[in-house]
Formats: C-alpha cells, structure tokens, sequence
C-alpha cells in the first residue's frame, strides 16, 4: 500500500512537473512604431510604445524640434473610424519629449490622429501558434495517459496499461515532432506589413493565404500647392484608386525632399490627411520650380522613389543653410566607390530617423534639380549594440563626431550633396558640390 | 480506467487539433457622419454576396444610392463599381459579386460622398 502510494507521488509529480504552458509571444511581437511627422510648422517624431497589454495603455511620445512653436495637440485613437479615446498633450518651447496616455480596448488596426494628421497602427494579438498547441498538447497528453498507465498498473491490471502506455508514445511523438518542426514552417503573411490588417486576421493570425507575392503597383504622385501647403496626391499606377496603404519605412511614411531653384533643401515628412493624400508646410520658400522626390513603401513591400516638381509662388530671397562640417572626400571616377566623411567635432549626434546621418545626391546638375538624371538618398548607419533589439530613439545623443557616406556615383558630372545629422533636437543640414570624373576609357555623357 | 484515459486523450487531442476556421464577420467602418456595416456571405474566392447596414453616427438608417467598388490591390484590377440594391432603410444587399480569385480585396464602399475601404481576405 505504502510502495502504491510512493507510485502515485511520482506519477502525479510527473504530469505537474510538466507544468502549464507559458503562452509565447504571437506572430507579431510588437515594436515601438516611430514615425516623422511635419505636421504643420512642427516637425514631430511621434512614437507609439508597444502596446504591453489589451486593453491597456497606450504611451505615445510627441518629439518636439528645435525652432518648434510651444502648443498644444490633441491624440485620438480610432478604431473603424470610431474614436474611443482621447487626450491633450501640452507641447514646450523646449524640444524634447512629450508623453500622452491613451488606451486600446481590443487588438487590431487602429489609427492615431495628431490633430489633423492620421498614423495607422497594428495592436498585435497575442495567439499560440497551432505549432505551440500541438507541442504543448502532446505533452500535456502524455503525462495526463502516463498516469492512467501507472493507475492501471498499481491496480494490478498490467494488461490494459498497455493501452494508455501506447498512447503516451503517439502524444509524446505529436509533441516532439511538432516542437522539432515549427521552426522550420515558413512564418504566416502579417496584416499590416503583408496583408490589409482587419480585426479578423489580427485575432487569427495563423491563418494562411494562397497569396504568395505581396508586392503591390507603382504609384503616381501629383503635387500641388494649397496656400502654404505642399498636397501630394498618390494614386494606384493599376487602378487609379487612392493610395493608403503606405507603410512606415525609415520611421516615416513618406520622406519627402524638396530642392529649390537655388539648391536649397528641404526633408519633410508629410502627414497623412485622407486615404491618399498627404501634406507638408514649405515654411517661407522661395519662388520658382521646386524638384520634388518622395520615397514610399507600400503594403507587401519594396521601396519607391517617385520623382516629380512643382511651381511655389514664394519670395525672391533664397534660404541658406547654416550647417556646418568638415568634409573628407574621397570622390573616385564614376561607377565606382567615393566616400564622403562629415566631421561634426563632438560625439554628441543623435540619431535622425533611425539613421546617424542621412546624405541627398542630386545630379549631375545641367539644369534644375527636377531634371538631374541621379537622385540618391545614401544612409550612414548606427552600429547595432548586440542583445539590444530595436534602434535607440533620439533621447540616445552619442553618436559620431565622424559621419561617413560611400555612394558610387553612376554618372561623372557636378552633384549638389547635402548631409543631414540631429544635434539637440535640431536637424543640421550641410550643403556641399561634388565634382566627379569619368571612368578613364568612357566618353562622359 | 483505460476507457477513461483514451476518451482524455482523444478529448484533449480534439481541443488542440479542432481546426478554428473563420465565420463571416461583419466588417466595421466609420467616417465622419456614417457607420457602415459589410457582412460577406462567403469568405471563399467566387461569387459573393455583401450584406450592407448603413446608419448615421446616432444609429438612424441612412438612405441614398450606395456603391460598392471591388479592388484587388496586388494585381492592379478593380471591377467597374456596382449599385447595391435597397432592401429596408439602411439595409443594401449586392448579390453576384464576381470575386474571381483568392487573396486580398478591398471593397469601397461609398453613399454621398462618404467612402469607406473594407479589406476582405478571401481563400
């Protein structure tokens, strides 16, 4: 009786032993969503914490610049269309940081509203795989059998434990199989990157599409002027419907750069106003022809760079840039490799949409910059810190002092470059002329 | 008890294996003065039916002509729009949808100049 006992105790602390299963993370796990935004005469990054729990809090971070009027927002979270909460952030004169506190009663697509500027979201659900089930199951099985097999058998019917012993081989066979494959079984299309996200595929993320290229059309883009406003029409290049399913790239939806007839640059990130349209305020611009060029990542993937200009009736006085950097060039003939290094002086740069530096190259100039065959946007990156996922906001200003760029210009010719880095919450913007030669042996074009 | 244990077992195995598939959800869309409701009545590839609910922010059946333009984004195609007939105020119904493949659909959905974009996933 005592030794039955004994029996019993091991059994059970087996199946316990086993334990309940800690419900890993979904098919999404979820990031901080940062997102430039040049809402009027502010230029914002807006970043939307990652949404711990549902229901449950939302932070969201309003970044202020310097030269940013003091004020005040308003952020509304809206689902379908239906605002369900709502709050005031009060901005400073000072740039910096700027919290808000709203929250989300279900996961799925959601849409912040900045005032009139709207930033569509995903809050994940958090779903078992039915891999995980699978593994989690077969195990559970196989304990909750092999006590029955070991209750038969202190019972004294050895003969019939055989039948539950059978069964703890097949759930300890569905477990390890399942836990030995699920990480070679391809990862379900996510909605939001992949799939239009619908509160249907958020809560039933497994479930899978014949679908196998995401990749959507072209896009035409139309600007036009609206008093201050810079308005971009973005169109299906297929079907001519509204374009809204652009995609956070580089922290912004669209960057936007905005060349004047003088060559002053402009890098804006326009805030979404209605399904297709987008605006941006060129403050006190200048008159003339402006080149226009927007780079957009729509829904399935791949990066595009629509070209295009516009007329602004502006004053005659052409702004200038006071950024100022030492510059290592190191320009080589066209085709191959040149560097191009900015010397900022002091480590102290923050990084600028996830980027230590950004560097515009347009050319070679023979005209206006809307008719330069070359249009680049060369990124110098932040080194990842290892076991640190995730890119640091612009809180981190320990970056540089060296910013380097190495572009292959395609073409020999004169380049108008600009480099741009933060510092102090201020974009620095350096303007430079490049002068590159012909590969020896080819005619330049 | 082995009878026990295989009626646990085959229980357990049901609960873990039971394939969750998706019913036909109506789909939710606001804007600034209407609510509009789109229940498919397939969620397969083929010919489908849309149910529609339309009402104002308060809840009262909005009238008027409604369209409903089927898009398929990743191919580029978009169906000539249809006009969804009436069938009691604020209810619509378009039958012979001709939803021909499988993959992402979005639906426009649009009464007096207040559209709405509805993503249907079918399979």
């Amino acid at each position: 009786m005592k030794r039955r006992g004994v029996i019993l105790l091991l059994a059970l602390g087996a199946v316990l032993g086993i334990g309940a299963p800690a419900l890993a993370d979904g098919v999404q796990s979820g990031a901080d969503v940062h997102v430039a935004q040049s809402l009027g005469d502010r230029d914002l990054t807006v970043i939307i914490r990652r949404v711990a729990e549902v229901p449950g809090p939302v932070h969201v971070d309003v970044v202020t610049h310097a030269g940013s009027p003091a004020g005040e927002v308003a952020l509304t979270l809206r689902a379908a269309g239906a605002p369900s909460s709502t709050t005031r952030v009060e901005l400073g004169a000072a740039p910096g940081f700027h919290s808000g506190l709203l929250h989300v009663d279900r996961p799925g697509p959601w849409e912040l509203a900045v005032d009139e500027a709207t930033i569509p979201f995903v809050v994940p659900a958090l779903v078992p795989s039915p891999w995980e089930n699978a593994t989690y199951g077969g195990f559970i099985a196989a304990g909750v059998l092999l006590l029955a097999a070991l209750l038969l058998a202190v019972s004294g019917r050895p003969g019939l434990a055989l039948v539950p012993s059978a069964g703890v081989v097949a759930a300890v066979a569905v477990g390890v199989t399942a836990a030995l494959l699920a990480p070679s079984i391809p990862p379900v299309a996510a909605p939001g990157t992949e799939l239009d996200p619908t509160f249907d595929n958020v809560m039933n993320p497994y479930e899978r599409t014949s679908i196998t290229d995401f990749s959507r059309p072209p896009v035409n883009m139309v600007p036009r002027m609206e008093d201050k406003d810079l308005v971009l029409s973005l169109t299906d290049g297929s079907s001519g419907r509204p374009v809204d399913d652009l995609m956070v790239h580089d922290s912004a939806f669209i960057h936007l750069v905005v060349v004047s007839p003088s060559g002053h640059l402009r890098h804006l990130h326009p805030v979404r106003t209605a399904p297709g349209e987008y605006r941006a305020r060129l403050r006190d611009p200048e008159r003339g022809v402006h080149a226009v060029a927007a780079e957009i990542a729509r829904r399935g993937g791949g990066v595009q760079l629509l070209r295009s200009g516009v007329d602004v009736a502006g004053s005659a006085v052409a702004p200038v840039h006071d950024g100022k950097a030492e510059t290592a060039m190191e320009i080589r003939e066209a085709g191959r490799p040149s560097t191009i290094t900015a010397k900022f002086g002091e480590r102290d740069l923050q990084p600028w949409l996830g980027m230590l530096g950004h560097m515009i190259v347009v050319g070679p100039m023979t005209g206006g910059a809307a008719e330069a065959p070359i249009w680049a946007h060369v990124h110098s990156m932040i080194p990842p810190v290892p076991g640190m996922p995730g890119k640091p906001d612009e809180s981190v200003a320990a970056y540089g002092p060296d910013v380097p760029f190495t572009y292959s210009f395609p073409l020999p010719g004169r380049y108008l470059v600009w480099i741009q880095v933060e510092r102090d919450y201020s974009i620095v913007t350096v303007p430079k002329v490049v002068d590159v030669p012909a590969a020896k042996g080819v005619a330049s074009k | 008890m082995a009878v026990v244990a295989g009626v646990l077992a085959v229980v357990a195995a049901l609960v873990v294996l039971w394939p969750r598939g998706v019913e036909t959800q109506p789909h939710l869309a606001e804007t600034g003065q209407l609510r509009f409701e789109l229940t498919p009545v397939s969620t397969r590839s083929g010919s489908n039916t849309f149910d529609l609910r339309i009402t104002d922010r308060s809840g009262n059946a909005a009238d008027g002509d409604v369209t409903v333009e089927p898009a398929m984004p990743q191919m580029g195609h978009a169906l000539a729009p249809i006009t969804a007939a009436p069938q009691a105020p604020g209810r619509y119904r378009v039958a012979g949808v001709d939803l021909f493949m499988a993959g992402q659909w979005e639906i426009t959905v649009s009464l007096r100049g207040e559209r709405v974009v509805i993503p249907l996933l079918l399979t």
